[in-house]
């Protein structure tokens, strides 16, 4: 009996170690988003099991629920205790969240980060999906072309405080005072990344400025609410909609001749070209001073000092937006 | 007077401020934007009334964004499998107020606090959600945006229903015996125990009713816009808690009225319209709200330490 419950205890310790090696032996990696439930993470996320299959490696995917940048810490501190071997994280606030990523670090895993940067010195690579002046100067130029050149318009961001927002901002008043001096931004508004506060936002936004000609969304969820806010106000086509977005979620819009054009990189991909970085990065084969890297079907990108580049920014509008699925 | 010192106050306040918007934006007034701002918050409204019902009855339920959320896109997936509206609207309601009594059955039922209970639904629930929908939004079929009617009959339509649901619950709290057990059970459970209600079962059905009224609220969004998004009512509990406590609901319990919580909302509804109406910049919004919170809270305890333990 005693013997029995021995060889039972020796096979259950062996097939612990089987498994425990199994997992060893496959690289892990954990994915964060800004915030797990915004449609447009979840394309990211598409794309980054993708390649995770391709490669064989396992995929942790967790965020906050909304952007919330504490919670980000909180499970980087939950990967670096879980002993994962790369983490790429889209920082919701750079500075914050860049301490966390210097210990993780230190702790030995490796760091990247994908569509919104932290601090240099905490990540070895940015996987860029599009460089800050590609969007910033591609949706100033866009607003230019539809305004003709001049007039007001106002901007709705995700929040204030958001690294990535807050950059794209200055470069859009950069790019207004080098190319459009009659071009004036009159005002920023946050929307919290949620869909019906955009759309407050811009109902404030219109009645507040008479002369506006233009709502520009540079977070997703924003560009649907601000043409919900033009079609009620009976405003289509005197004042413009362009923004961020999905085609999905903003098809009926454009149809109807609210929203003029929708701006967005090729997220899917923007995630496969992440975990295709990670696992090189793990494996040692990105190495530093590289000019070009290859990721999988989607073949070579360019790498740009420390930046991994996505490529241009597609336009959607009413000529193309029905070629797109997602 | 002095009894609905706080109440008044808001009010007060409210129109000040509204007074000052006609005088340096009267812009602010213009109909057709007001009635869209005004429609935005009839579903907030219906929320804060069953808040301010749980707060009176000294529980709190801190899951009702994540209950809007769901009920949100649970209607909309129903309406975009083509139920007609009306089973839409019944769900949507009944599936609140299941939510709600599970609220209810753990705090009533097992006795536990409502926050620690509250706070475990509010991440089971969005987390499912999430796990469920993915993000996506889902797109509504053409004729349920304003319920098939013109833009403006449907935005009035959600406006008096809101008011109309304010009306009765305010009259039935203060007038009906039902409502004037929330109340006792609020200031002192075990005395309205001797006064012979039940006080857990007056508890349920408070977390029931705050159910059925976040359905409705959830439903009352999905028709004013062709699509639903899941995040929606994110950061709701925290809009509707805050209208309820400026409103001059103890958060204590006892005491407090639905009229105070309209006032309340509506202040705090005003104040981002009207930065944006006076050219200042957004980064004051949740500086001023917050503000707003902290001296309705130093209010209450003012005036508590006056009236002595």
């Amino acid at each position: 009996m005693k013997h029995l419950r021995l060889g039972v205890l020796a096979a259950l310790f062996t097939a612990v170690a089987a498994v425990l090696t199994a997992a060893d032996a496959k690289l892990m990696i954990a994915l964060m988003p800004k915030a797990k439930g915004n449609a447009y993470f979840i394309t990211v996320k598409a794309g980054a099991e993708k390649a995770a299959k391709e490669l064989n490696v396992e995929l942790l995917f967790d965020g906050p629920t909304d952007s919330n940048a504490a919670k980000q810490n909180e499970i980087v501190e939950n990967w670096i205790t879980l002993g994962v071997d790369v983490i790429a994280v889209a920082a919701e606030n750079k500075e914050g969240l860049s301490t966390a990523l210097r210990k993780a670090q230190k702790a030995g895993t490796k760091v990247i980060t994908y569509d919104a940067d932290a601090l240099p010195d905490a990540r070895t690579y940015f996987v860029n999906q599009a460089t800050p002046e590609g969007i910033a100067y591609g949706l100033t130029d866009e607003a230019a072309r539809l305004m003709n050149g001049e007039g007001e318009f106002a901007v709705i961001t995700a929040t204030l405080t958001a690294g990535n927002q807050r950059e794209w901002v200055k470069l859009i008043e950069a790019r207004l005072k080098s190319t459009y001096p009659k071009l004036k931004l009159i005002a920023v508004r946050p929307s919290d990344d949620l869909k019906d506060k955009a759309q407050s936002e811009a109902t404030a936004l219109m009645s507040a400025n008479p002369n506006l000609k233009l709502l520009m969304a540079i977070c997703t969820p924003g560009t649907p609410g601000a043409a919900e806010a033009v079609k009620q106000a009976g405003k289509a086509g005197q004042v413009k909609v362009i923004g961020l977005g999905l085609p999905s979620e903003n098809r009926r819009y454009v149809h109807d001749g609210v929203t003029e054009s929708v701006m967005l990189w090729n997220t899917a991909d923007l995630g496969y070209l992440t975990i295709y970085a990670a696992d090189a990065l793990a494996k040692d084969q990105l190495k530093a001073g590289a000019t070009s890297f290859k990721a999988g079907a989607l073949g070579t990108f360019e790498i740009k000092g420390d930046n991994i580049l996505l490529g241009k920014p597609v336009i959607f509008n009413k000529a193309n937006i029905d070629q797109f699925e997602f | 007077m002095k009894r609905h010192f706080r109440e008044l106050s808001v009010t007060a306040t409210l129109l000040l401020v509204l007074l000052g918007m006609a005088v340096f934006a009267p812009a602010f007034f213009q109909p057709q934007p007001l009635l869209s701002l005004v429609t935005r918050e009839a579903p907030t409204l219906i929320v804060a009334c069953g808040m301010a019902l749980v707060i009176i009855c000294r529980q709190i339920d801190i899951s009702v964004g994540s209950q809007f959320s769901v009920c949100g896109i649970g209607a909309g997936l129903l309406a975009a499998r083509g139920w007609p509206l009306p089973l839409v609207i019944g769900a949507a309601v009944g599936l609140g107020a299941v939510l709600g009594a599970i609220n209810g059955w753990l705090v009533a039922g097992l006795r536990l606090p409502s926050i620690v209970v509250t706070l475990a639904t509010m991440v089971t629930l969005r987390q499912g959600l999430n796990l469920g929908q993915q993000g996506a939004f889902v797109n509504l079929p053409d004729k349920v945006q304003w319920f098939g009617l013109n833009q403006s009959a449907g935005q009035w339509v959600l406006v008096l229903c809101s008011l109309a649901v304010l009306a009765t619950l305010g009259l039935a709290l203060r007038h009906w015996p039902a409502g004037r057990q929330v109340y006792a059970v609020g200031s002192n459970a075990e005395a309205a125990r001797l006064a012979g209600i039940r006080p857990q079962w007056v508890t349920f059905l408070v977390f029931v009713l705050l159910g059925a009224l976040t359905g409705l609220a959830a439903i009352m969004n999905v028709v004013q816009s062709p699509q639903v998004q899941p995040l929606a009512g994110a950061g709701l509990e925290l809009k509707v808690i805050a209208a309820v406590v400026v409103g001059g609901v103890a958060i204590a319990g006892g005491r407090g009225n639905l009229w105070g919580a309209f006032a309340g909302l509506l202040l705090l509804a005003c104040v981002s319209p009207a930065l944006t109406h006076l050219h200042i910049e957004a980064y004051w919004e949740k500086a001023i709200q917050g503000a707003i919170i902290l001296l309705a809270v130093v209010a209450d305890g003012v005036r508590q330490r006056r009236s002595g333990p």
